[in-house]
């Protein structure tokens, strides 16, 4: 009996050595790191509005040059409770002016914090995994240009045992993965394969479309299989559209009327954009012609999915 | 007695049916849509006609602002209390923040007023006239639609 219990014991402390060791933050390797340079800011600014960053580290009403103003604050209301965006501002004292670059692409790459810590993937780091490390150059050099806002956020809501930043590494070692998401497009082997990656690399990188366009399962990662099948709102009422090729659905739409809707806001039977996307919207109309383009070629040749799970 | 209240469900059901095929004008949910289905198809046209889709004609253009403005004018009073229930994509944010609303429906109702202004009585001249004219009307498409209307 005794000879039990401390076999009992035992194992469960292996158990909690091994969950100790799996649940710790990655960093990029040493050699990665090394190869990091800050780049371009004019460069930067277009990686700034591809990634969307402003849409939730802006303050929620924010148009125009207040975009530039990154002091957080939004709220995301979600099952797993409420998540506040923080302050990135260039402050040293509150947002990460203080970062060095390696620090930042660790963030953005890892979602871990300078000081060791894992971050919540509702900061989309499992999207911003599959960015260049000249794209991290170029947005770092540009952030840099923006700038202070004072100010603390305020800390995230959350219950047990969400709160538990630790847990999260485990949660990152099934769900984080630099790879694409779809090897090779779809369909009948016309597609301008150029093109094609570049707008894989916007959507399934820095645009994050993934994060809320695929279903989830019970512990939060994307249901890969369903990729860009559609979801429930995460945040509010509603769902989020299949932006799959579905004949009869979003397949009906010619890529000129996805890059038109990225542009203009308007779908092609003229309804507007609404919602969360419209801020999505507006960040895309600023990019280059040719990246909508892209986009658009690259959502034509994905695989269709009929109905999402969830 | 169960039986009375069956038939008593029955007759008043069919009495619903029957008060909603004769006063279709008295349901909010209905009437402001009809509204916004003619704001869609002033927009396609508008729409069309900008992207070189459908020529462009001064009366064509003019019909399309026109739209726009009734739907303007209208639209804002099909929002009585309790008609955040039904089969409606309205959010209730509508109720909540009534101001907030407002404001949106009196951009919308400024720059489609001003695009009357701007057509005349013939209709924007040529479609760069067109364009200047719809342009902010279709700017206020959005950020109404941002806050207020259900996501789908």
């Amino acid at each position: 009996m005794k000879k039990a219990l401390i076999v009992l014991v035992a194992l469960a402390v292996v158990a909690a050595g091994i969950g100790w060791v799996l649940s710790a933050p990655t960093r990029m390797s040493e050699q990665q790191a090394a190869n990091l340079q800050s780049g371009d800011p004019v460069q930067g600014e277009l990686v700034f509005w591809a990634g969307g960053c402003a849409s939730c580290h802006a303050a929620p009403d924010a148009k125009g040059d207040e975009l530039l103003k990154l002091g957080g604050g939004l709220r995301l209301e979600t099952p797993f409770g409420v998540f506040v965006a923080p302050n990135i501002s260039s402050s040293e004292t509150d947002g990460i002016g203080g970062w060095s670059l390696t620090d930042f692409a660790n963030a953005m790459t890892h979602g871990t914090s300078p000081d060791g810590l894992n971050y919540y993937p509702a900061f989309p780091y499992t999207s911003y995994t599959r960015m260049t490390g000249e794209d991290l150059g170029d947005l770092y050099a540009f952030m840099k240009t923006l700038p202070e806002v004072q100010g603390n956020a305020g800390p995230h809501e959350l219950g047990f045992p969400f709160n538990i930043r630790r847990g999260l590494g485990l949660w990152k070692r099934l769900f984080l993965d630099p790879e694409p998401v779809i090897a090779t497009p779809v369909g009948d082997g016309s597609v301008d394969q150029a093109l094609w990656d570049r707008g894989r690399y916007l959507v399934e990188g820095p645009g994050h479309c993934g994060e809320c366009h695929t279903p989830r399962d019970l512990a939060g990662g994307l249901k890969l299989a369903e990729w860009l099948g559609g979801a429930p709102a995460p945040t509010g009422e509603g769902r989020i559209p299949d932006i799959t090729p579905v004949d009869g659905k979003f397949g009906s739409w010619s890529a000129t009327d996805i890059a038109y809707y990225l542009e203009s806001g308007f779908t092609p039977e003229y309804d507007s954009v609404g919602g969360e996307m419209v801020k999505v919207q507006e960040n895309m109309a600023r990019l280059p012609a040719g990246d909508r383009e892209a986009i658009a070629a690259y959502l034509k040749a994905i695989p269709p999915v009929i109905e999402a799970t969830n | 007695m169960r039986n009375a209240r069956k038939v008593a469900a029955i007759f008043m059901v069919a009495g619903f049916g029957f008060a909603g095929s004769v006063q279709a004008a008295d349901d909010p949910i209905a009437t402001r849509q009809a509204i916004m289905a003619s704001v869609g198809a002033a927009a396609g046209l508008g729409g069309g006609m900008m992207k070189g889709e459908v020529a462009y004609t001064p009366v064509a253009g003019k019909a399309a602002i026109a739209a726009m403005n009734a739907a303007a004018d209208s639209f804002g009073s099909f929002f009585p209390a309790g008609s955040d229930q039904g089969d409606t994509g309205a959010l209730p944010a509508i109720w909540e923040n009534a101001d907030g609303f407002g404001a949106e429906l009196a951009k919308f109702s400024a720059a489609t007023g001003k695009a009357m202004e701007a057509a005349g009585k013939a209709g924007p001249a040529d479609l760069d006239a067109f364009k200047a004219a719809m342009g902010p009307v279709f700017g206020t498409c959005k950020s109404c639609h941002e806050t207020y209307r259900k996501k789908n």
